[in-house]
């Protein structure tokens, strides 16, 4: 059995009130040096405005299932529960898609909520995992994966039904390749039902060098757009993982081996500036701060096909909540997107 | 006459032949001190497994360096006979066993680049690189068994030898796809978006410039609280302290090697407001006691209309200047003194500075601000370089 005890430990941007708080001070701090005295505060004071408010984006409701009936879904977040309609519309996905009322108490559910009906269940993920990271070591069922010092390592088992699916998106499920699974969360491990993407045909150590970007670096980047599960992000937290964090803070989240290369070449930001991010394919945005580095996901040179093809390469890397709230569907994994860098 | 020349051709390997193997290895070394990683390795040693890529890319590189320094010391008097011998035939080997590598390499990997000179040699493969690695082959077959060699004597051989020299450095930098990289690169200048800067040359340059030194006497602690990048700008946030009250000066600092551009304001801890600059503060010596302005003193804390005739003035009693001139940020929220993040949080360091009142002193405030990702090129002002 592999180990899954790593060098894991947390940082203070896994904290999402702490997060909030400085990326608001940041962004207070940046608009008060270039404000001039009597001045407009500038784009980026207004587009603080612009955060996503409840009932104008969708909204996900994250929790323990207490109870199900035909009618009604219970879940359940600490003390404080919440009842969730189900209607002849609502679908669910636990591994597969399946009647909402297939959810069983215990499950972890994601919910995303109707945007026009309040307390109605749109759609229903049940124990929907994620693991995107590097391989480490490989036994005869099982993968052991780094996602990065922050989070700890990730067991994922390949149950015979999947692999076939699987091993023809990713062919070398050997150490020092990217491995990108969605799955079914178990404990202590996650069963890879679906493969999120396509392998890149490089191991880690061996990534492609980024082209050269002359002139000034362009405020709106094309790419693909994907999710994380949280590991201490609060739930509901909205906000996004950013492939280029400046070095000079450096990536908390950089995998354990090594400093992280970038394949897309973006303007280095840092915890606390904003992006407008635009999903291409529902055409929904929202401003969302960054709180965190997307150490993985810059290792991918992958493109998103949920609607046409998109560039190369991953721009960010959201909470499930901002995913969700954008219109990202998680078991598909990624959207086209647009990020606007918040200027 | 013919045969002279073709001794002078072969005794023009050694010292090549050295170069470029020492020339390679220092390549390499220099990837492996930018990457901070031996396995970030390039070439050939894609085609080994995974966990022999580290020693054999480690191997190559001493086997390089010990060839290209064995080839010059074995070149004259100590290196008669078999040592020599044995060097040359170590680096025809190398060079054959190399070449040998590439051709497989191309076939198995076609994307992966030749790695022979390290980050500039990331281009595929190819038909040049191959004849390249089989021409280096061939050099250093042609040094077995040559004499040592002597120092060309002024004249005619020195000529010739360099003449040799600058025909095959030429056909070398022919066979070399590395030349059009190196070249691209000496011509590229990252935007500066892109541009890796430390935080410590952001925090040297910011001490050098007229903003510090106009601000320094209000700052209370040698540490920043907070510093983050955005784009082509560096944020760098000190506690201040002006009579009794709590603030924060942030600096902006734009990311270029020399004399940035540096911006400045002053923040009120509490509130999150946008506070005039107060008159006298320290370390002045260098800005000569302004006048007031001929309209004489105004009320402090509120500031003049006027791109030329800007200036704040000190009350008649010495007082600060906060009870005007607050300018909340509309939509960034501030999470106040409780935060812990702010100043006066009781992380205060020894060797905090003073402010002085010197109340004869006025300061012009800064000038219109440019926006955040404006290039300092495009500024109409200089005055804070």
């Amino acid at each position: 059995m592999l180990d899954v005890h790593g060098d894991f430990r947390c940082c203070d941007r896994c904290t999402g009130n702490a997060t909030a708080v400085r990326a608001s001070r940041r962004r207070m701090l940046k608009a008060a040096v270039f404000t001039a005295h009597g001045e407009s505060p500038g784009p980026e004071a207004e587009r603080a405005a612009e955060f996503p408010v409840p009932g104008k984006l969708p909204r996900a409701v994250t929790g323990t299932v207490r109870d199900v009936s035909p009618h009604v879904l219970v879940i359940g977040n600490g003390a404080s529960e919440t009842r969730i309609a189900l209607t002849s519309e609502a679908t669910a996905w636990r591994g597969a898609p399946l009647e909402p009322s297939g959810v069983q108490p215990g499950d972890q559910a994601v919910v995303r909520l109707h945007p026009s009906r309040r307390g109605v269940a749109d759609r229903i993920w049940a124990n929907v995992g994620r693991v995107t990271g590097v391989i480490i070591e490989r036994d005869r069922d099982s993968l052991l994966v780094d996602e990065g010092k922050t989070k700890p390592r990730q067991l994922v088992m390949i149950p015979c039904a999947a692999s076939g699916r699987i091993q023809v998106r990713f062919p070398n499920l050997e150490p020092g390749y990217l491995i990108d699974v969605i799955g079914v969360r178990r404990p202590g491990s996650l069963e890879a039902r679906i493969p999120a993407t396509s392998q890149p045909a490089y191991p880690v150590d061996q990534m492609p060098a980024p082209a050269m970007v002359a002139g000034r670096v362009p405020a709106v980047i094309s790419g693909s757009v994907t999710w994380h599960e949280p590991v201490e992000e609060p739930p509901g937290l909205l906000g996004v993982s950013y492939p280029a964090l400046d070095p000079g803070s450096g990536c908390a989240e950089d995998p354990v081996r090594s400093a992280a290369p970038q394949f897309v070449r973006m303007p280095y930001l840092a915890v606390g500036s904003v992006l407008q991010v635009r999903n291409d394919c529902t055409k929904s945005s929202c401003t969302l701060p960054v709180t965190g580095c997307a150490a993985i996901a810059r290792l991918f040179n992958d493109r998103c096909v949920t609607c046409g093809t998109s560039p190369r390469g991953r721009v960010a890397d959201l909470t499930q909540a901002s995913f969700i709230a954008l219109g990202g569907e998680l078991e598909r994994g990624c959207f086209n997107a647009t990020i606007t860098i918040g200027r | 006459m013919f045969g002279h020349t073709l001794l002078e051709i072969r005794e023009a390997q050694v010292p090549l032949l050295s170069a470029m193997l020492l020339g390679g290895c220092a390549a390499k070394l220099a990837r492996v001190v930018r990457v901070g990683s031996m396995d970030a390795g390039l070439g050939p040693t894609a085609l080994f497994p995974l966990r022999l890529r580290r020693p054999v890319a480690i191997t190559t590189c001493a086997v390089e360096f010990a060839c290209g320094v064995a080839l010059i010391v074995t070149a004259g008097g100590l290196g008669r006979g078999g040592a020599a011998t044995a060097v040359r035939i170590v680096t025809s080997l190398l060079f054959l066993v190399a070449t040998c590598a590439l051709i497989e390499l191309r076939t198995s990997h076609p994307e992966a680049g030749c790695g022979c000179f390290g980050e500039f040699s990331r281009a595929p493969v190819s038909g040049r690189t191959l004849a390249r690695s089989a021409f280096f082959a061939a050099a250093a077959l042609v040094t077995i068994g040559l004499p040592r060699l002597r120092a060309p004597h002024p004249g005619a051989d020195a000529a010739r030898l360099l003449g040799i020299f600058a025909i095959e450095l030429a056909l070398i930098a022919l066979l070399s796809p590395e030349l059009g990289e190196a070249l691209t690169r000496l011509g590229y200048s990252e935007p500066c978006e892109l541009r890796r800067m430390p935080t410590v040359r952001t925090l040297a340059a910011l001490r050098r410039s007229s903003q510090w030194r106009k601000r320094a006497g209000l700052i209370s602690a040698e540490v920043p609280v907070d510093m983050w990048r955005e784009l082509c700008w560096r944020y760098v946030v000190f506690p201040a302290r002006v009579g009794d009250r709590a603030g924060e000066i942030v600096f902006a600092v734009y990311l270029r090697p020399h004399r940035p551009l540096v911006h400045s304001a002053l923040v009120d801890s509490a509130t999150g407001e946008v506070l005039p600059w107060p008159d006298a503060p320290a370390r002045r010596r260098r800005v000569p006691a302004a006048k007031p302005p001929e309209s004489g003193p105004e009320p402090s804390g509120i500031r003049r209309i006027g791109a030329s005739a800007e200036a704040w003035s000190v009350s008649p009693t010495g007082s600060l200047p906060f009870s005007g001139g607050r300018r909340p940020i509309p939509g960034a929220s501030w999470p106040g003194p409780g935060s812990g993040l702010g100043a006066g949080s009781g992380r205060i360091p020894a060797g905090m500075l003073s402010a002085h009142s010197d109340s004869d002193v006025h300061v012009r405030p800064a000038a219109a601000e440019p926006s955040a990702h404006s290039s300092p090129d495009d500024l109409p002002f200089s005055s804070d370089l």
